[in-house]
């Protein structure tokens, strides 16, 4: 093969409009493919990362006490022992919220009294608490690592109204946010206090959790206390046997459904379904980028394909006489090639340019990640093996055209 | 020696066949200056691709310096348009976005010649065909007569054996057809073998010899002047 790169950028400098227009179609394509493609790598990136718990095997179900001689204290008993008696059950827990779900409690820790006043500084997401009792972590299915379980006798029954709440003597945190509360030693048995500048001992550490809002900064900042949730709204987590979720679920919602007539069933979901409300817009913004990054692209495509055609059929009789005086129809799909690549790697040069500058603007405006070279690396690669892709076939057709055509006068 | 015996050469559409060589045979010798004439239509054209390489034919044998090319592959076949045949077209084929210096260096390049021999052959191209002051002027900027005296620098820079020429001064005026046609003879005196289809019988007749073609066929051979000495040595013209 023939590559004369020299001539043929003489020839693309005196027919630049189109390869101008054609490059810059490449650059914004590759600028954008590339901050699109990081930033919905780190959104599958934050969707994906663990949790902490059994997520797909735990539901939950809701129910509201309504009537006069709603008893909620039984009634979390009685649905507690029902809920734990089903086969196919690991464990249940009432608790105050659902994780992952959106909606929670918070109440932040400090590692030393006076509240607000006492000189730390609580961050988005900090103390996010669940009431639950001695069954809580075997249901969320998180990892004790440090310490022990809440015993039965620690746990405190609901109370009777807001008013009567009172912090629990001990708590359970998760181990992101005993680092964070005590950074330079061993948390276990170390007192935290919480706004009211109320102390508790940390009794046990679990090993990770992300919280009620997983989309924060540090969802994994999550700590539980020994207690019955206040009512008469109730909130039961319920963790199955692999393969027994919707079985358990259907049957758990049919019994519930009957067995207490002073309340109603709010609601039962998985939280998978939890999750994935959550994060949906994570994902709508993926499939967004994704959809206007494979438009460009598209566009790019047709840009250097229509270009390629357009130079094709302009210059059908010059590609006669280069055949008539030697050219090898190799040689005249290189030469396409060679004049394609060049306007490719003007456009990607100008494209890492503009790819770097918007990833710049972003990390700054958005308080994003520095753009990670290795996108732009592939970027450039996948955006000359496109380039190369969408200007084959013209120039494939290209030398298909017979040298006779140089002796055609028209 | 380019040498064509039954020679034809058949176009075929869904409707219609239509014979533009038929059993052609012709041979033309080193050092010849034939000029080809006949209407439009006749096969004047067709013989010309034919002899260039440019087209293929389908029964008959065709010599070129010895060579039998009707196997030929098409790599083989560019291989010897470039090395072996000259090509001067009427509409002069230069490519409007290189300079006169880059239009010479175009079926160089092909033959894969290193720069320093290229420019030595361009600018000895240029200078016999009085453009050596020009060669970096855009074809758009040369008169038609200038832009066919690149084009034969083009042909000429290869230093083929046969220069095939397509009604070279068919977009020109008399003044600059002359000037032309002054240069091939030029060129051939030099040893290169011209054969020139044209239709201009004045033009044909500062060949050596005039083929007529009517109807794919040669009907007629006229010699305008003494042949070569070597051609009249070697004791054959035509079939």
């Amino acid at each position: 093969m023939n590559l004369n790169i020299r001539p043929v950028f003489s020839a693309l400098l005196r027919n630049r409009t189109g390869a101008i227009l054609v490059a810059m179609q490449i650059a914004i394509a590759l600028a954008v493919l590339v901050n699109a493609v990081y930033i919905v790598k780190q959104r599958v990136d934050r969707i994906g990362r663990p949790t902490g718990m059994d997520v797909e095997n735990i539901f939950a179900i809701s129910s509201s006490g309504f009537a006069q001689g709603y008893d909620h204290r039984a009634t979390l008993r009685d649905d507690l022992a029902y809920l734990r008696s089903v086969p196919g059950v690991v464990d249940a827990v009432a608790t105050t919220s659902v994780p992952l779900s959106g909606g929670g409690n918070g109440s932040f820790l400090s590692p030393r009294p006076g509240g607000m006043h006492s000189g730390f500084t609580a961050q988005q997401g900090d103390g996010n608490y669940f009431e639950i009792d001695e069954h809580g972590l075997q249901t969320l299915g998180v990892r004790l690592i440090a310490g022990r379980n809440f015993r039965p006798d620690e746990i405190a029954p609901a109370p009777l109204s807001l008013a009567h709440t009172e912090f629990a003597p001990s708590v359970i945190i998760t181990q992101a946010y005993a680092r964070y509360l005590f950074p330079d030693g061993n948390p276990l048995g170390r007192t935290v206090y919480d706004y009211l500048s109320r102390p508790a001992r940390i009794i046990g550490i679990i090993d990770h959790m992300h919280g009620a809002w997983p989309t924060v900064d540090h969802p994994d900042r999550v700590y539980f206390l020994p207690r019955m949730a206040y009512g008469p709204r109730a909130t039961y987590l319920v963790r199955t046997e692999p393969g027994e979720l919707n079985r358990v679920m259907a049957q758990v919602e049919q019994h519930m459904g009957t067995s207490n007539s002073d309340r109603v069933i709010n609601w039962v979901r998985t939280l998978s379904s939890f999750k994935a409300d959550t994060y949906m817009s994570d994902r709508n913004m993926g499939t967004f980028l994704v959809t206007v990054t494979s438009l460009l692209l598209a566009i790019a495509s047709l840009g250097i394909f229509g270009l390629a055609t357009f130079n094709v059929n302009t210059r059908t009789k010059q590609i006669g006489t280069r055949r008539a005086v030697g050219a090898r129809r190799r040689d005249i799909v290189a030469y396409f090639m060679v004049e394609n690549w060049l306007i490719t790697t003007a456009g990607i040069v100008v494209g890492c340019a503009m790819a770097l500058g918007v990833g710049y603007w972003l990390s700054h405006q958005y308080a994003m990640p520095r753009l990670d070279l290795y996108f732009l690396v592939g970027g450039v690669l996948g955006l000359w093996g496109l380039g190369l892709l969408a200007a084959w076939q013209p120039a494939r057709r290209a030398a298909t055209i017979s040298p006779a055509v140089a002796t055609r006068t028209v | 020696m380019l040498d064509m015996q039954h020679i034809s050469k058949v176009y075929r559409s869904d409707l219609v066949e239509t014979h533009a060589l038929r059993d052609f045979s012709l041979t033309v010798h080193a050092g010849e200056f034939v000029a080809v004439t006949g209407p439009s239509g006749s096969g004047k054209t067709t013989f010309l691709n034919v002899a260039g390489l440019l087209e293929t034919f389908h029964t008959g044998r065709y010599l070129l310096d010895g060579s039998d090319v009707s196997k030929l592959s098409d790599d083989e076949r560019s291989r010897l348009r470039n090395e072996k045949i000259g090509f001067i077209f009427q509409g002069f084929n230069l490519i409007p976005d290189l300079d006169i210096y880059d239009n010479v260096d175009v079926p160089l390049r092909y033959r894969r010649m290193n720069r320093a021999e290229r420019h030595e052959r361009i600018t000895s191209a240029l200078e016999l065909v009085g453009l050596a002051s020009r060669m970096h002027h855009m074809p758009s900027q040369l008169s038609g007569g200038q832009q066919q005296r690149a084009a034969i620098a083009r042909a000429l820079a290869g230093d083929p054996k046969f220069l095939l020429a397509d009604e070279p001064t068919g977009n020109l005026d008399s003044l600059m057809a002359r000037q032309v046609l002054d240069l091939l003879e030029q060129i051939n005196e030099m040893g290169t073998t011209i054969i020139m289809v044209t239709h201009d019988l004045e033009l044909a007749r500062r060949a050596h010899r005039n083929v007529h073609i009517v109807d794919g066929q040669i009907s007629d051979f006229r010699a305008y002047e003494p042949l070569p000495e070597a051609v009249a040595a070697a004791g054959t013209i035509g079939r």
